[in-house]
C-alpha cells in the first residue's frame, strides 16, 4: 500500500459536500413523491377464490397469440407485481409482447383464518382449479404453467401429479435441490424447530421472512444500496422505480401456517424433491414421472436460490425435452433488468411458441 | 409556493452551515472538541424536515429514514477519515488510524453491559444491523416477552455479568406453593424462559461483535496486500471496499456451524417464550369465559376441514350439472326406452303369432291340453309393464349403468321369446 493515493483533504470534504447535496436533492424527491403503485400492465379478474385472485393481462394488439394460454404461478414469499414492475421492466409485458396469453396468480395476504391451508390446498386445490379455469375459458385439454421462484416448487409438484393438464412447464429461478452448500438461506433454517414456530406463531410473520433476505448480504442491502441510491434519485425520474422497488422488497406477506411448516421441512431441511418421499395430500411426487417438456431458468448470481439449487433437475425428472437458460444476473434481475427484458423473456416465448 | 421556499430556504441554510463546518474543520488542526459533523447534519435535516410540514407515504417515509441513517453512518465515516488526514496523517495512516479507533470503540462496547447499539461508534453501526432489526421485529410480535421484562432488577445488563451472580437468586427455583401454585410455577417458568432467549440473544450478539473485529483487522490486511492502482483513491471507494470486505467476513459467519447454532437457538427460545405466554394468556381468557387461541385454532381448523369437503361435493355437483347440460344424457335415455319399445314391440308380434296360433289350435281342437301355454305365455306378457316403470328413475344414472340396463331388458326379453 505504499503507493496508496487518496484525495487531499479538501477534495474529501468535497466529496463530502457533493454527497451531501445529491441525498438533499434525494430526500427531496421523495417528498415529493406521489404515491407508489404496483403493477403496469392493464389486467382484468377472472377468477376469485378466498384471497387469491385470477388475472388474465390484456393481450398486445396485432400479435399473434399463442393458442396455449400460460399461467404464471408466483411464490407466496413475496408480490408478484415483480413480473410487472414497471413499463420497461416488465416479464408480463415481453410475455404478451411476443404473442403469450398471460395469467397470473395473485395469492394475495393470508391471515390467521388461512393458516391450515395446506401444501395440498395450493397445489391440488388452487392452482388446479385455476388451471381449469383457463382450460374451460380457452376451450383446451392443457395450459402453460410458469412457476417462479417458490411457485416454481409449487409448479413442479403440479405438472408432475396433473400432466394431463400441463402441456409446458418453465421453471424461473426454483430451488430443487434445497441443501446445496452454497444456500445461506437453507443453512439457517436447519437448527429452527419449524413446528414450534409455526405452532406458536400461527402464520409466519412477513417481517421474518424479510429479516433473513435482508440479512443474506446486511451490507449491501441495509446499507450500501442506501448510500448508492443518493446518486440515483437526486435525479427526479428515477424515485418513483426506485421505490416501486423498494415498496416491493418490502411487501412480503405473512405465510399460511400450515403451509409454511410443510414447505420448510420437506423441501429446505428435508430436501425430498432430490431425496424422495415428498407428499402432496396424499400423493406422492415423484419426479421421474415428470414427462412434461421444461424450460429451467436460473440466475448465476442469485444469493437466494443458488444456480446449483436448479441446475439438479434434468437428473431428476422424466422429461426428454428439457431446456436450459442460465442469466447472468441475479434473483430479482432476471425479471427487472434491460438485460432480462432482451433476453430471458423472448427465449420463454420463443420456447413456448416452438411447442404450441 | 411561498411555505415551500420558505422551508427551502431553511434547508439551504442549513445546508450552508454544514458546508462551512466541514471546511472549518478540514482546515483546523485539533479538531477534537468540535461536534461530530455527522450529528450536526442529521439535526439539519430534522429541521428542515419539520419545517417543510410534508406528510409523506409511509413507504416513503420508510425510504427517507433509511436514507438519512445511512447517510448519518457515511458521513460519520468521512468525518472520522477527514479528522485524522486534518491532524497532518498521510492517507495510509490516517485510514489506519481510523481502523484503530473503530477497533478501540469496539472494544468499549462489548466491556459495557447489555448491549444498547447506541453505544458503538456510528459508522460501525451497520455490523450491528443484523442485530438492531431482530429487536425491532421481535419487538413487534412479542408483547408478552416485553412485559415479561419489565419485572424489576430485570435488564439486559445481568448477561454480561457472566456466572457471578444469578440475576434472580433461588426465586426462580423456589416450588409453587398453594390453591396458586401451577399459575405461580408458570410465571416463574416464564421469567426463566426469557433469561434463556435473552441469553440466547446476547450469544448471538457477541458473537457479531467479535466477527465485527475480526473484519476490521481484515481490512487493515486487504488494505496493504492490494495493488496500488486497486486502493481506495475517495471516500466511497474507501466505502465500498469496507462493504465488501464485511460481507465477506459477515458471510463466512454466517454459512458456519456456529451461526447455525446461534440463530437456530436464539429463534427457538424466543418461540418457547412466546408459546409459554400464549399459553398463559389462554389460561386467563378461559378464566374470564372468553374465546381464547387454543379455542380459535380448533376453530379454525374445523372450517378448514369443511371447506376441504365443500370444494370436493362443489366439483361433484360441477360435473353432474355439465353432464346434465350437454343433452348427451337424456339423448342416451331416450334412445335406450326406444331401443326397448322397439323390442317390445316385436316380443308383441311373437306373442300375437303365438296366439293366433294357439287360436288356430283350439279353433281345430276342443282338447284343454293348451290351456297351460296360453296362461305361462300370457303371465309373462304382464310381467313386463312392471318393468318398463322402473325406467324414468335412471334418468340421472352414468351412461354406464344405461347400457347395462339395456342389456338386462335385452336379455329377459330374449328369454322371454325362448320360453314361448
Amino acid at each position: 500500500m505504499s503507493d496508496f493515493q487518496f484525495r487531499s483533504g479538501q477534495e474529501v470534504v468535497d466529496e463530502v459536500v457533493q454527497f451531501n447535496q445529491n441525498l438533499s436533492k434525494s430526500v427531496k424527491n421523495l417528498l415529493d413523491a406521489d404515491e407508489i403503485s404496483a403493477g403496469v400492465t392493464p389486467r382484468e379478474e377472472v377468477y376469485a377464490e378466498d384471497k387469491l385472485k385470477l388475472y388474465r393481462y390484456q393481450p398486445s394488439a396485432g400479435v399473434v397469440q399463442n393458442r396455449t394460454p400460460t399461467l404464471i404461478v408466483y411464490a407466496l414469499v413475496n408480490r408478484p407485481y415483480m413480473t410487472d414492475i414497471q413499463e420497461n421492466r416488465s416479464t408480463i409485458r415481453g410475455l404478451l409482447d411476443s404473442g403469450q396469453d398471460v395469467y397470473l396468480i395473485d395469492w394475495g395476504y393470508p391471515d390467521r383464518a388461512d393458516k391450515y391451508l395446506t401444501l395440498d390446498d395450493y397445489i391440488n386445490g388452487y392452482i388446479d382449479r385455476c388451471v381449469d379455469v383457463l382450460r374451460k375459458r380457452h376451450n383446451v385439454d392443457k395450459v402453460n404453467v410458469l412457476g417462479i421462484c417458490q411457485g416454481g416448487v409449487f409448479s413442479l409438484c403440479y405438472t408432475t401429479l396433473h400432466q394431463d393438464k400441463v402441456k409446458n412447464l418453465v421453471t424461473m429461478v426454483t430451488p430443487v435441490d434445497c441443501k446445496t452448500p452454497d444456500n445461506m438461506l437453507s443453512h439457517w433454517v436447519q437448527q429452527m424447530d419449524i413446528d414450534l414456530i409455526v405452532d406458536t406463531m400461527g402464520n409466519l410473520p412477513g417481517e421474518m421472512l424479510n429479516w433473513m433476505y435482508l440479512n443474506l448480504k446486511p451490507f449491501q442491502l441495509m446499507g450500501q444500496k442506501y448510500v448508492s441510491m443518493v446518486d440515483v434519485i437526486s435525479d427526479e425520474k428515477n424515485v418513483k422505480n426506485f421505490m416501486r422497488m423498494e415498496k416491493w422488497i418490502f411487501d412480503s406477506p405473512d405465510q399460511a401456517g400450515e403451509a409454511f411448516r410443510q414447505f420448510i421441512k420437506d423441501f429446505y431441511q428435508q430436501n425430498k424433491l432430490v431425496e424422495g418421499g415428498l407428499m402432496i395430500g396424499e400423493r406422492e411426487v415423484d419426479l421421474k414421472n415428470l414427462k412434461t417438456p421444461v424450460l429451467n431458468i436460473f440466475a448465476e448470481q442469485d444469493h437466494l436460490v443458488p444456480p446449483a439449487a436448479s441446475k439438479i433437475l434434468p437428473k431428476l425428472i422424466g422429461s426428454k425435452d428439457y431446456t436450459e437458460l442460465s442469466f447472468p444476473g441475479g434473483h430479482i434481475g432476471i425479471y427487472v433488468s434491460g438485460k432480462a427484458q432482451a433476453t430471458v423473456t423472448p427465449a420463454i416465448s420463443e420456447w413456448l411458441n416452438e411447442r404450441s | 409556493m411561498s411555505e415551500s421556499n420558505s422551508w427551502t430556504d431553511q434547508w439551504f441554510n442549513a445546508q450552508q452551515q454544514f458546508v462551512d463546518s466541514w471546511t472549518d474543520m478540514a482546515n483546523a488542526s485539533n479538531t477534537s472538541s468540535q461536534k461530530s459533523q455527522a450529528d450536526l447534519w442529521a439535526q439539519s435535516f430534522e429541521m428542515w424536515r419539520k419545517a417543510s410540514g410534508n406528510q409523506p407515504q409511509p413507504d416513503i417515509q420508510q425510504a427517507i429514514n433509511k436514507c438519512v441513517n445511512m447517510g448519518h453512518e457515511y458521513f460519520a465515516m468521512a468525518e472520522q477519515v477527514s479528522k485524522a488526514m486534518s491532524g497532518g496523517a498521510n492517507p495510509v495512516d490516517a485510514i489506519n488510524q481510523w481502523m484503530e479507533q473503530l477497533k478501540q470503540s469496539l472494544q468499549q462496547f462489548s466491556s459495557l453491559p447489555g448491549f444498547d447499539i447506541n453505544g458503538v461508534n456510528d459508522f460501525m453501526k451497520q455490523w450491528f444491523a443484523p442485530n438492531q432489526s431482530w429487536q425491532q421485529m421481535t419487538a413487534a410480535f412479542t408483547p408478552m416477552n416485553q412485559a415479561a421484562w419489565q419485572i424489576p432488577g430485570m435488564n439486559a445488563s445481568v448477561f454480561n455479568m457472566g456466572e457471578t451472580i444469578d440475576p434472580l437468586g433461588k426465586v426462580l427455583e423456589a416450588p409453587g406453593v398453594g390453591y396458586f401454585r401451577e399459575p405461580q410455577e408458570k410465571q416463574q417458568r416464564g421469567i426463566q424462559l426469557a433469561i434463556e432467549y435473552h441469553q440466547a440473544n446476547h450469544a448471538f450478539n457477541q458473537a457479531f461483535l467479535k466477527v465485527a473485529m475480526e473484519s476490521i483487522q481484515g481490512f487493515q490486511g486487504r488494505l496493504l496486500r492490494l495493488d496500488s492502482d486497486k486502493t481506495p483513491k475517495s471516500l466511497r471507494e474507501l466505502y465500498d471496499l469496507w462493504v465488501e470486505i464485511s460481507e465477506e467476513h459477515y458471510a463466512e459467519f454466517a454459512m458456519s456451524a456456529e451461526y447455525q447454532t446461534l440463530y437456530g437457538d436464539m429463534v427457538n427460545r424466543l418461540m418457547t417464550l412466546k408459546k409459554h405466554y400464549a399459553e398463559i394468556t389462554d389460561d386467563m381468557l378461559r378464566a374470564m369465559n372468553l374465546p381464547n387461541t387454543a379455542e380459535v385454532d380448533t376453530m379454525q381448523l374445523r372450517l378448514q376441514q369443511v371447506r376441504r369437503e365443500n370444494i370436493v361435493l362443489h366439483k361433484e355437483i360441477d360435473e353432474i350439472k355439465e353432464v346434465l347440460s350437454t343433452q348427451d344424457a337424456p339423448t342416451i335415455e331416450a334412445d335406450t326406452m326406444q331401443q326397448e319399445l322397439q323390442q317390445l314391440r316385436q316380443e308383441n308380434t311373437v306373442l300375437r303369432k303365438e296366439i293366433d296360433n294357439i287360436k288356430a289350435t283350439l279353433s281345430k281342437s276342443a282338447n284343454g291340453a293348451p290351456a297351460a301355454v296360453v296362461t305361462s305365455a300370457a303371465a309373462k306378457v304382464k310381467s313386463r309393464p312392471a318393468t318398463r316403470k322402473k325406467a324414468p328413475a335412471k334418468k340421472t344414472v352414468s351412461k354406464t349403468a344405461v347400457k347395462k340396463t339395456a342389456a338386462k331388458k335385452k336379455t329377459a326379453v330374449s328369454k322371454a321369446s325362448k320360453g314361448a
